[in-house]
């Protein structure tokens, strides 16, 4: 059994976990919840014994074991050998290898026989179903491809534990069941299987029991059934119940002008079959709107608003931004009209402090303006970052850079906000955050593409959808509608969790 | 066969070869058709990002021809012979960086790593080349991807003149430093987490000979345990 004993785990002097206990059996699988930043990976990484073993922790006191065996008292290779662990972020763990290298690593720096690795290597490919990867570079597939190939690389040695952090984003619904499917196959191999994830629904058929942190703090593991249809509990863990209440209709505000329109947009980029990545992507955005865009891993999501931000290369194809014709703008030009907030925002910061960051969406490294500090303290301000000012936005947590991203989006005024994966969907606090953000852009006539595969967040605040396939636009509708159109049939997903009839919107604590 | 699959020792010998050839023969009349073989031998190969080195090496040039012409002049050498010494040593200087261009560019770290285990190296020399010579393309991915985020923030850097240019690239140096660290951690930490042991030889799942197998062929049927 893994035992956490009473830790204490803290950065820079300010506890992240505070005394917390868990005990994983063998057999039990467990399910850790909790909101953005409540130290779901901290408490993974120490379960692991990445913390404080490879990432130094201050405050760090009390004890993890396994088997009876304190983790501190193995050796990495030992340690490392019965652990297996894929981080929120998984990045993190990644380098430029390619597929087979990443998931036969384990068991080449263990000195295992070529054929038997390649066996294991071959049989492993097949199980996630992951043949049109192989011989790729990790750092050339899209987010979801990476956590497959990290998770296959997890699981490769066949470790006693598995500590899996937020497996599931970025994960399309069908690579989702596919994981939840071989996971559940593992069950007598895998002895304990630790996961966290802000959405209980997405595993819980493999989890046996919940815990939900809350406020640095761990309840009692329960059964998941007994708390899964209750609302209270998630409610009070800061994250929205497993079962969807009814939400309100997303906004039907009379869409305003033209914002943004691709016309039959072709990309050179192509596929490994030489096909392009987009061969034929047609779409318009509102100002006013908010439009959901899903599509498989790997279906170009990606590519699109990098062809539409001028950072891909195009074949054929136009683009207009705010009714003017943007084919020969700069990628800087159509992006001070066009803001964009990957998943992980680390990617596009680069100032060195958070109103830097904030100053510069209003600038675009212009000089200040006279208005420009009193309009970036404001923005800092609604998302509550004013103490973080003076911070560097790279010390910041990914959940408040995530807010970050918003603030400087909202400071920008730009026309179109492109959120792809946002990090905050899925606990109450950031969705407020979230819907702030929409309804502001809704009354200033400005307008959001979401990018995600969270069909429910999707059908909770997106008025109209398009989907992305085989390098087109197969869909462009009412979000609502999406769900039973043949273009959405094709892709064999299933549809947003049913809404729980009668009961209203949940109440926020 | 792709001439990237080589193996990455025949690649290296390959270029030091070249290298070796190329400050032997310091005339220009020879220096020449070996640099224009190089460069022709790297068009061919379809090497990733020729085009920017094509530029840096003409800067390149530049630079050496006219420091060392003014240099040779000063000291008292004829134009001719200043303007043949100088080009005689950029094309050398040509030649040797193509040349590692190549190995460095057509060779992926899990490449690297599975021909230095073969070759059965100790693990720090089989971590020390494949960090060497994948590290440097990983950095200039970061530096290219650091100017995409400059970008698509809204920093004009492509409509401006060369010296605002220049500076908008320098100042991609703190950031890019970040990302070194960062790079840095994820490397060690990956490495860490899958038992990489410097004491300890490890095993490769490529067949390495004088080409290194670049994916594995799946030919087993449907496997589902």
């Amino acid at each position: 059994m893994l035992d956490i004993n009473n830790v204490t785990v803290g950065f820079g002097g300010t506890p992240v976990l505070a005394e917390v206990s868990l005990l994983a059996r063998e057999g039990r699988w467990m399910l850790v919840c909790g909101a953005a930043g409540s130290g779901k990976s901290t408490l993974m990484m120490t379960a692991a014994g990445v913390i404080p073993r490879l990432i130094t922790a201050a405050p760090f006191s009390g004890a993890v074991s396994l088997s009876g065996k304190p983790l501190s008292g193995l050796s990495n290779d030992d340690l490392f050998t019965r652990v297996g662990i894929v981080m929120q972020n998984v990045e993190d763990q990644m380098w430029d290898l390619g597929v087979e290298d990443l998931i036969a690593m384990a068991l080449e720096n263990r000195g295992r026989p070529k054929a038997e690795i390649r066996e294991r290597l071959e049989t492993i490919i097949r199980q996630f179903r992951i043949e049109r990867l192989a011989g790729r570079r990790v750092l050339s597939l899209s987010g979801g491809e990476r956590r497959m190939v990290a998770i296959a690389a997890a699981l490769a040695a066949e470790p006693e534990v598995l500590v899996l952090d937020e497996p599931t984003t970025g994960l399309d619904p069908e690579a989702r069941q596919r994981l939840v499917s071989i996971l559940s196959g593992l069950r007598g191999k895998v002895p304990m299987l630790l996961v966290s994830e802000q959405d209980p629904a997405s595993v819980a058929e493999i989890a046996d029991e919940v815990a939900l942190l809350k406020k640095g703090g761990l309840t009692p593991p329960v059964p998941l059934p007994s708390v899964f249809e209750q609302a209270v509990p998630w409610l009070e863990a800061g994250i929205l119940p497993p079962t969807r209440r009814a939400s309100p209709q997303p906004s039907t505000t009379e869409a305003g002008g033209e914002v943004l329109a691709v016309r039959g947009l072709k990309t050179k980029l192509r596929r490994p079959d030489g096909t392009p990545v987009l061969s034929d992507a047609s779409l318009t955005i509102r100002g006013g709107e908010t439009v959901a865009l899903v599509g498989r891993n790997g279906a170009g999501k990606t590519t699109l608003f990098q062809s539409i931000l001028g950072l891909a290369k195009i074949e054929a194809g136009s683009i207009s931004i705010g009714g003017d014709y943007a084919d020969d703008w700069t990628p800087a030009r159509r992006a001070r009209s066009i803001a964009y907030l990957p998943q992980n925002m680390r990617r596009i910061l680069f100032n060195m402090t958070v109103r830097e960051e904030v100053m510069f969406a209003i600038t675009a490294g212009k000089p200040e303006g006279k208005g420009d500090g009193p309009k970036a303290d404001e923005a800092l301000a609604r998302y509550g970052l004013t103490d973080l000012a003076e911070a560097n936005p790279f010390a910041l947590s990914a959940r408040q850079q995530a807010v970050l991203g918003l603030a400087c989006a909202e400071a920008a005024g730009s026309l179109v906000a492109i959120l792809d994966e946002p990090l905050l969907a899925r606990d109450l606090n950031g969705r407020r955050l979230l819907e702030q953000f929409r309804d502001r852009a809704i009354a200033e006539g400005r307008a959001i593409l979401l990018i995600t595969h969270d069909l429910e967040l999707a059908d909770d605040i997106a008025s109209r959808a398009l989907l992305l396939d085989e390098g087109a636009i197969a869909y462009e509708g009412p979000t609502r509608a999406l769900w039973t159109s043949g273009a959405y049939g094709k892709l064999g997903w299933p549809g947003p969790r049913a809404i729980v009839e009668g009961e209203g919107n949940y109440a926020r604590p | 066969m792709r001439v990237h699959d080589v193996n990455f020792f025949v690649k290296l010998a390959g270029a030091l070869a070249l290298t070796i050839a190329a400050w032997i023969f310091t005339d220009w009349r020879y220096g020449l058709p070996l640099t224009l073989i190089t460069l022709l031998a790297l068009w061919l190969a379809k090497v990733p990002g020729l085009r920017g080195y094509l530029k840096g090496a003409s800067l390149l040039v530049l630079l050496v021809v006219a420091s060392w012409v003014l240099n040779l002049l000063i000291q008292g050498e004829t134009p001719r012979d200043a303007l043949a010494i100088a080009t005689g040593m950029a094309l050398r200087l040509v030649t040797t960086t193509a040349a590692f261009f190549f190995v460095m560019e057509t060779s992926t770290p899990g490449a690297i790593l599975a021909a230095a285990t073969a070759a059965r190296l100790p693990p720090s020399v089989t971590l020390v080349l494949s960090l060497t010579f994948g590290i440097i393309p990983m950095l200039r991915d970061d530096f290219e991807r650091i100017a995409d985020a400059q970008r698509a923030r809204g920093m004009e850097i492509d409509d401006v003149g060369f010296f605002t240019r220049l500076r908008f690239a320098l100042a991609r140096g703190v950031p890019l430093l970040v990302q070194g660290v960062r790079m840095a951690h994820s490397i060690s930490l990956s490495l860490s987490i899958s038992g990489y042991d410097m004491r300890r030889r490890r095993t490769t799942w490529r067949n390495v000979g004088l080409m290194v197998e670049p994916r594995l062929p799946l030919v087993k049927g449907f496997s589902n345990d």
